[in-house]
C-alpha cells in the first residue's frame, strides 16, 4: 500500500566486506550524532530544501517563465515543504522520540475531541489509583515497613502467659530475674506508667512519661542525640533521678533547642535531672507516645505481683526467637519456686512476642481487607474505562480503516491507541496521586489510634506502587480496544463501520464479561459494607450497663511525694468526693480504679473456698474494680442481690459485689451471697460475696460476658483513680466546680482527660465507625460505577440495534417484547455477576470475622438484602436503555440508513 | 493509470538515486535533474521525496553528505555514493533486470495469444 514504508521497513541486504562494515557503522555515527543534534540537522535540512526550490526557479526562469510562475510552479512539483520535512525527519534517529512525541499529541487531541468521555475515564481511574494508593501507604507503614528502629526484628516484648488468650505485663519480681539471669539478650528494659504530673512552671501539668530502666534506649536503639541516656544504675533506688525529653517536648516547654541538659523538672513531686534530648520524630518509641521519659527506679519486690511493668528485650544477633522462648520459660521455672506462696500459677511463663507483631496486632488483617476492596474498586473503574474505550473504538472503526487505507501503518495505529490509553492512564494516574494525598491526610487525620500512624507518608516507594498500578491499569484497559480498534480486515470495517459490525459479537461478549465482572467484585464489596454497617449500629445499641447521661468522667493522680500512703491518700479522695458532692449541681460522685465501657484498670485473680482450682492449675482471672461506695450508685448500676457497699465497708470484715456474669459463670444455679473467695493469690483472708449488680461493660462494647469484681476502695490508698459525677443537669455546667472543689483541696492536681460519658461512648466505637465508613465508601462507589457500567454498556447495544429493533417494531413487534429482550440482555449479566459475587463473598466475609460483632461473616438477611438492592440497581440502569428501545421510530431509523 | 506510475516511481526512486550518484558527488538538485534528464523526461519526481529517500540512504549507509561551495560560489550538500551503497546498487540492479524481463515476458505472452 505505501511502497515507502514497506521498502523502510525490510531489512536492508546483508553487509559484505568490511568496507561495507565501515560505511554501515558511518550511518551509525551519523544517526547518533543527528539524534544529538536535532536543530542542527533541521537547519541544514530547510537550508538544502532552499537551496534547491531557488536553482529550480532559476532554471524555469532560464526557460523563459516571469519569476512569479516559477516559483509557484517549482513549489508545486516540490511538493509540500512541511510534508517533506516531516517525512524526512521520520527517517532520522531520532524517530522514535518524535514519533512518541507526536503519538502522544495526537491522543490529546483526540480526548479533547471526546472531553465527556475524557472527564469520565480521568476521574473514575483517578478516584480507584487514590483510594487504592493512599489505603496501600497506610499498609505499607503499618504492616509491611519494618519498625523505625535498627534491626527492628531482633526487638520483643516479655509478657506473662497462661493460655494463648490470656496474656499481661510482668512484675518486678519477673523482670529483676530476666535481668539477672537471661542468656539471650543483648539487654533488657522495662517501662512503666503513661503519664506524670509536671509541676514547677505555672498551672501543675500531666504530660506524657514513660518511665524506664537503664537500658531501655539502648534496647530500643535510639539513643539522645544530645547528651546521654541513662547509666547502668540509674534505675536502682536512692540514685539521682534523671529524664530524658522528648524533642517535641523541649520545644513546648523550653522553646526550639534550648539547652535544658542539667536543668531539673518535678514530676509527679520528685525533681529530675534532665541528662538528654531524644532525636526529633522520636515522639513515641515502641508505640508509646511520650513527653518525657523519666528514670525507673525499681525496688527489690516482696512478692511475685503485682504485674505493671512492660517488659522489652533485643535479642543477641545470634538468638533466634525460640532460643528467648526456651531462655524465659527457663526463668519462669526458676523464680517460681520462691514466691509459689503468693502465686501459684505454674502455667503462667514468661513469653517473648515480636514487638512488630505487639505494635501492629490485628489491624494488619482489617487494613489487608481494606486494601482488596479498594482494589475491587479500581478494577471496576477499570471495566467501566475498558467499556467506554470499547465503544468508542467501535464508533472509530471508521476511522481507522480510513486511516489505514491513507496509508497508515497498523504498527502505527497500534502506537497510536496504545499512547491515547496510556495517556488516559497517566492523567488517571496523576489524579489519583492528588486524590491520595488528600485521601491520606483524611484518614490519617480520622483514624481511631492506628498504629504508627506518624510513619505514613507519600514516599517513593508508594508512589512507584501508584505508577505501577496506573501502567498496569493503562495494559489492562488498553489491550480490548487495541485488538478491537485495529480489525485485521480493513475493508470489512470501512464497510460495516456505524452499523453491527460482524466484527462486533466477539467484542460484544468481551464487554458483557466486563459488566459480569463489575456486579461480581461489586457484591462482595456491598456485602462486607453491609455486615460492618450491621455490626456498627449493633454495637452503638449496645446497654453499657449504666446510664450514661448527665455523667462526667475525668482523671486524678495524687504524687507519691506528697501522699506517701494509704491514710493520706484516703484523706484526701474522702475530702474530694465531700466537697464535690456538696457542689449543688451534683447529684454524686465516686471514684474507681477501672472506667467503663473500655477501660478495665486492674484484674486480679481468686480462688473460691468451695470450689478451688486444683494445686499448680491457674486462677480464675477477672476485671477487678476498687470504688468508693458513691461508685455504682453515680453510675445507675442497678442491684439485683443483697446490697452495695457502704461507708462501712473498711476492709474488715473483707467484702466484695460482683456483676450478674460473674455470679451466673462460677455458681449458675446457686445463691451467690456469702460466698468467699481469696483474691490475689491471698489465702489469709478470704473475701465474701455481699451483692450482686447488674453487668457493666469494661472491656469494651463488643464484649459479650462481663464478669467484674467490685471491692471497697477504702485501704487500698491508689494515687490514680477515675473520678466520676452525676450531674442534676447537664454535665457540662458542672464542670468547672469540680475543678475548683479538686483545687480548693490541692492546688498542684491538675484534672485529666475530662470527657462527659456519652462522649466516651462515642470514642468507644470510632474504629467499628471507621472501618465501617470506609468500607461504606468504597462499597457505595464501586455499586455505583457497576451501576454506570452496565447501563453504558446497555444503551450502547440498544444504540447498535436501534435499525433491528425499528424493523421488528415495523413488523408489528409488541413494544413490550422488544423492552423485555433488551431487559434480558442485560439482567442476564448482571444476574451471573451476582451469582459470582455470592460465591466470592461466601469465601472472603470470614475474613472480616474479627472485625464484626453480634453478626455472623454468612448472615443470611444481609447476604439476601444486599443482592435484592444490587439486582434492582441493575433493573433500575437496565431500564432506561430499554424504554429508549421501545421508543425508536422505525420510519425515521430505516431512513437514516 | 498515473496512480501506477507513480508507485512504479517511488519503489525505483532509490535505485534511480543510486545510480545517479555513480558518476560523482551531486546535491539534491542536481539528482532530480539528472533523473529527468536520464529518463527522457518521462519522470517527473515528486522532487520533495528526493530528501526523505536521501536520508534513508544515509541512514542505511549507502551514501554520505557533506557540504561543499558550488560552482556558483553557493553553499550546498553534496551526496557521494559508498562503497556499500555500490554494491547494494548492483544488488538492486540484478534484482531489477530479473523482474522486468520476467514482467516484459508476461505481456509478450499474453500479446501472443490475442
Amino acid at each position: 500500500m505505501d511502497p515507502f514504508v514497506d521498502r523502510r521497513e525490510s531489512a536492508p541486504g546483508a553487509p559484505a566486506g568490511a568496507d561495507v562494515t565501515m560505511s554501515w557503522l558511518r550511518g551509525v555515527l551519523q544517526k547518533t550524532r543527528e539524534t544529538f543534534s536535532r536543530r542542527r540537522v533541521d537547519e541544514e535540512l530547510d537550508e538544502e530544501i532552499q537551496f534547491h526550490l531557488e536553482r529550480e526557479v532559476e532554471r524555469l526562469i532560464a526557460k523563459g517563465m516571469d519569476s512569479e510562475a516559477a516559483r509557484s510552479l517549482a513549489n508545486r512539483t516540490f511538493g509540500g515543504v512541511g510534508r517533506v520535512k516531516e517525512r524526512a525527519r521520520e527517517e532520522y534517529g531520532f524517530r522514535l522520540l518524535d514519533q512518541a512525541v507526536r503519538d502522544v499529541r495526537h491522543a490529546a487531541r483526540g480526548l479533547r475531541r471526546s472531553p465527556s468521555f475524557a472527564i469520565a475515564a480521568v476521574l473514575t481511574l483517578g478516584l480507584g489509583i487514590g483510594a487504592t494508593t493512599a489505603i496501600y501507604s497506610i499498609v505499607d507503614a503499618v504492616v509491611l515497613e519494618p519498625l523505625p528502629y535498627p534491626e527492628s526484628d531482633r526487638l520483643v516484648r516479655i509478657f506473662q502467659q497462661n493460655s494463648p488468650t490470656n496474656r499481661w505485663s510482668i512484675s518486678v519480681a519477673d523482670f529483676q530475674a530476666v535481668e539477672a539471669q537471661q542468656k539471650v539478650f543483648e539487654s533488657v528494659a522495662a517501662l512503666r506508667g503513661g503519664t506524670a504530673t509536671l509541676t514547677g512552671s505555672g498551672r501543675p501539668e500531666r504530660i506524657s512519661a514513660l518511665f524506664a530502666t537503664s537500658e531501655w534506649f539502648r534496647t530500643i536503639g535510639v539513643e539522645p542525640t544530645e547528651g546521654r541516656g541513662f547509666l547502668p544504675g540509674e534505675d536502682r533506688p536512692g540514685a539521682e533521678r534523671v529524664v530524658v525529653l522528648s524533642d517535641a517536648f523541649r520545644e513546648r516547654a523550653f522553646g526550639p533547642g534550648a539547652a535544658v541538659l542539667g536543668q531539673t523538672i518535678t514530676l509527679d513531686g520528685h525533681p529530675h535531672v534532665i541528662v538528654g534530648v531524644l532525636p526529633p520524630g522520636r515522639g513515641s518509641l515502641a508505640g508509646y507516645p511520650a513527653d518525657v521519659w523519666p528514670i525507673l527506679q525499681l525496688h527489690p519486690p516482696t512478692r511475685r505481683g503485682p504485674f505493671f511493668l512492660r517488659g522489652f528485650g533485643r535479642l543477641l544477633p545470634e538468638a533466634s526467637f525460640e532460643d528467648a522462648r526456651t531462655d524465659l520459660d527457663a526463668v519462669s521455672e526458676r523464680i517460681f519456686p520462691i514466691w509459689a506462696a503468693g502465686f501459684s500459677d505454674e502455667n503462667a511463663r514468661l513469653t517473648p512476642v515480636l514487638l512488630r507483631d505487639v505494635i501492629v496486632g490485628d489491624v494488619g488483617g482489617a487494613l489487608f481487607l481494606l486494601l482488596g476492596a479498594v482494589a475491587g474498586v479500581l478494577l471496576i473503574g477499570i471495566a467501566n474505562v475498558a467499556n467506554l474505550l470499547l465503544a468508542r473504538a467501535g464508533g472509530r472503526t471508521r476511522e481507522m480503516a480510513l486511516r489505514a487505507s491513507l496509508g497508515a501503518t497498523r504498527t502505527r495505529l497500534v502506537r497510536q491507541l496504545l499512547a491515547e490509553n496510556l495517556l488516559l492512564a497517566a492523567l488517571g494516574g496523576a489524579a489519583g496521586v492528588a486524590i491520595a494525598f488528600i485521601g491520606l491526610e483524611t484518614l490519617v487525620a480520622t483514624s481511631p489510634g492506628l498504629p504508627r500512624l506518624e510513619e505514613v507518608s507519600l514516599d517513593p516507594g508508594v508512589l512507584g506502587f501508584a505508577a505501577a498500578v496506573t501502567l498496569t491499569t493503562g495494559l489492562l484497559f488498553g489491550l480490548a480496544p487495541l485488538l478491537h480498534g485495529v480489525s485485521r480486515d480493513v475493508a470489512v470495517g470501512l464497510r460495516a463501520a456505524g452499523r453491527t459490525a460482524t466484527a462486533g459479537v466477539r467484542w460484544r461478549r468481551v464487554r458483557s464479561a466486563l459488566v459480569t465482572a463489575e456486579f461480581a467484585l461489586a457484591l462482595p464489596l456491598l456485602i462486607g459494607a453491609s455486615l460492618l454497617l450491621g455490626s456498627f449500629l449493633r454495637l452503638r445499641h449496645v446497654d453499657p450497663g449504666y446510664d450514661p447521661h448527665d455523667l462526667i468522667s475525668a482523671q486524678l493522680s495524687l504524687p507519691a511525694s506528697d501522699y506517701a500512703g494509704a491514710v493520706e491518700t484516703m484523706r484526701f479522695w474522702n475530702e474530694a468526693l465531700r466537697r464535690i458532692e456538696a457542689i449543688p449541681g451534683v447529684a454524686s460522685a465516686g471514684i474507681s480504679t477501672a472506667l467503663p465501657p473500655d477501660n478495665s484498670g486492674d484484674t486480679n485473680n481468686f480462688d473460691l473456698l468451695d470450689k478451688p482450682v486444683a494445686s499448680g492449675a491457674s486462677q480464675h482471672v477477672v476485671p477487678w474494680s476498687w470504688i468508693s461506695p458513691g461508685y455504682l450508685r453515680t453510675l445507675q448500676v442497678p442491684l439485683l442481690e443483697g446490697r452495695l457497699l457502704d461507708e462501712r465497708d473498711r476492709g474488715t470484715p473483707a467484702v466484695v459485689v460482683v456483676s450478674r456474669s460473674w455470679a451466673d459463670r462460677y455458681y449458675p444455679d446457686e445463691e451467690v451471697l456469702g460466698k468467699q473467695l481469696y483474691a490475689g493469690g491471698d489465702t489469709g483472708t478470704p473475701m465474701t460475696v455481699i451483692g450482686v449488680v447488674g453487668d457493666v461493660k469494661l472491656t469494651g462494647l463488643s464484649s459479650s460476658d462481663d464478669p467484674a469484681v467490685y471491692e471497697p476502695f477504702a485501704q487500698a490508698g491508689f494515687r490514680t483513680v477515675n473520678l466520676l459525677v452525676r450531674a442534676r443537669g447537664s454535665a457540662s455546667g458542672i464542670l468547672r466546680q469540680v475543678g475548683a472543689g479538686i483545687e480548693s483541696l490541692d492546688a498542684e492536681l491538675p484534672l485529666a482527660n475530662v470527657e462527659t460519658m456519652t462522649e466516651r461512648l462515642s470514642t468507644a466505637v470510632s474504629g467499628p465507625r471507621y472501618w465501617t465508613t470506609l468500607l461504606g465508601v468504597f462499597a457505595g462507589v464501586g455499586l455505583l460505577l457497576a451501576a454506570i457500567g452496565i447501563y453504558g454498556v446497555l444503551s450502547y447495544h440498544v444504540t447498535r440495534q436501534t435499525r433491528d429493533i425499528g424493523i421488528r417494531i415495523t413488523l408489528g413487534a409488541d413494544p413490550a417484547a422488544v423492552r423485555r429482550l433488551v431487559l434480558r440482555q442485560g439482567m442476564s449479566r448482571a444476574a451471573l455477576g451476582i451469582g459470582i459475587g455470592l460465591v466470592g463473598s461466601l469465601l472472603l466475609t470470614r475474613l472480616l470475622e474479627n472485625l464484626l460483632f453480634g453478626v455472623s461473616p454468612t448472615d443470611p438477611l444481609t447476604f439476601a438484602t444486599v443482592t435484592l438492592v444490587l439486582t434492582a440497581v441493575a433493573l433500575g440502569s437496565c431500564f432506561v436503555p430499554a424504554r429508549r428501545a421501545t421508543r425508536v421510530d422505525p420510519i425515521r431509523t430505516l431512513n437514516a440508513e | 493509470m498515473s496512480i501506477l506510475r507513480s508507485e512504479l516511481l517511488r519503489g525505483t526512486l532509490d535505485l534511480l538515486v543510486l545510480k545517479t550518484l555513480t558518476l560523482e558527488p551531486m546535491h539534491g538538485w542536481g539528482i532530480s535533474q539528472r533523473i529527468r534528464q536520464m529518463s527522457g523526461e518521462v519522470f517527473e519526481i515528486n522532487q520533495g521525496s528526493l530528501y526523505p529517500a536521501l536520508r534513508r540512504l544515509q541512514r542505511k549507509g549507502w551514501v554520505t553528505s557533506e557540504w561543499r561551495t558550488t560552482d556558483h560560489n553557493r553553499r550546498a550538500r553534496y551526496y557521494t555514493l559508498t562503497p556499500a551503497g555500490r554494491a547494494q546498487l548492483g544488488e538492486e540492479e540484478r534484482q531489477w533486470t530479473l523482474s522486468s524481463t520476467a514482467v516484459n515476458r508476461l505481456l509478450e505472452l499474453r500479446l501472443a495469444r490475442t
